[in-house]
């Protein structure tokens, strides 16, 4: 398969991926978003490093779903103390630092 | 991977994932319920794997499933079991949103734009011998990679560490604290009523 497709599809996962992070009033939707968008960026990587021989974009692949699985237990454990202390994941409601 | 080029079974089979995959994770971030949302990324992240596979990037596919669909997808589930909240309205679309929406449309115009034309519509030949085995991004991973590895540990044990601090409940040191004050006032009520009297009498010395 020619990587131009592999790109295009790394490109729309990264966009759908966004569109649920900006649109999505859950966090945790939100979050998934995240997921979405880290895993475009995996797929271009991994393209790329096909493409190139050189494997370099595996490498960067594996740590990016590393710092994915980190990145998701912290901002979890965030939306956990969030629902305790305001009773919402809501994200248009945690207003604390707008006021 | 054949070598010579794209076959139409690579051509078929990597319509029919890519397709999944889209189809899924639009499912994901369209479902009012979290559980339907994460239920389509497992899909998400399974079709992504055999994608990756057909990237022969065996080793990858393999990390993808062991820790997307199993590790952080046990640990959202997790999460929606604490806290399940149905949605009045999923989506919001306020004047600002709006222009990031146009944003994004037109960053994914000019970027499919920059993809399609800078880059050859050309199969990349055939992959090395061993490319994407566990041994050869072994060998790339400790010999060139050492140290970047070992900060992904110190970074996973801060996000533990994280993790447990930013969730934990306060609940226990809140009944310390009032323990603490309950005790305080206890005595000072006891002070009170008893103004300069000794806290316990001794018995005196040599008395029989």
């Amino acid at each position: 398969m020619p990587t131009t497709y592999y790109l295009v599809l790394s490109f729309v996962l990264f966009l759908i991926g966004t569109a649920g992070v900006l649109l999505r009033r859950n966090a945790l939707i939100a979050l998934m978003g995240i997921e979405l968008q880290l895993n475009g960026g995996n797929l271009a990587m991994l393209a790329f490093s096909r493409e190139l021989g050189d494997l370099k974009g595996h490498v960067f692949a594996f740590i990016i779903i590393a710092l994915a699985a980190a990145e998701a237990a912290v901002g979890l454990a965030i939306l956990v103390a969030l629902f305790r202390g305001r009773q919402t994941v809501n994200l248009d409601e945690a207003t604390l630092m707008k006021r | 991977m054949s070598a010579g080029g794209a076959t139409t079974v690579d051509m078929v089979v990597f319509g029919v994932l890519a397709t999944l995959t889209t189809f899924f994770a639009l499912f994901t971030i369209t479902r009012r319920n979290p559980v339907t949302a994460v239920m389509s990324l497992v899909a998400t992240f399974f079709c992504l794997a055999g994608i990756y596979a057909s990237l022969s990037a065996h080793f990858l596919a393999v990390i993808q499933v062991l820790v997307y669909a199993g590790a952080i997808m046990v640990l959202f589930i997790f999460v929606i079991m604490i806290l399940n909240r149905e949605e009045v309205a999923p989506f919001s679309l306020r004047p600002l949103r709006v222009l990031g929406v146009l944003a994004g449309v037109y960053l994914l115009v000019k970027i499919i734009d920059v993809v399609t034309v800078g880059l050859p519509e050309a199969v990349p030949g055939a992959a090395p011998d061993g490319f994407g085995t566990v041994a050869a991004i072994g060998d790339v991973l400790f010999r060139d990679f050492l140290y970047p590895f070992e900060s992904i540990s110190v970074l996973l044990l801060v996000a533990i560490v994280g993790g447990v601090v930013v969730s934990r409940s306060h609940q226990k040191e809140v009944a310390a604290v009032e323990a603490h004050d309950y005790r305080h006032q206890i005595e000072e009520l006891a002070h009170h009523d008893y103004p300069g009297e000794p806290p316990a009498p001794a018995a005196p010395e040599g008395y029989h």
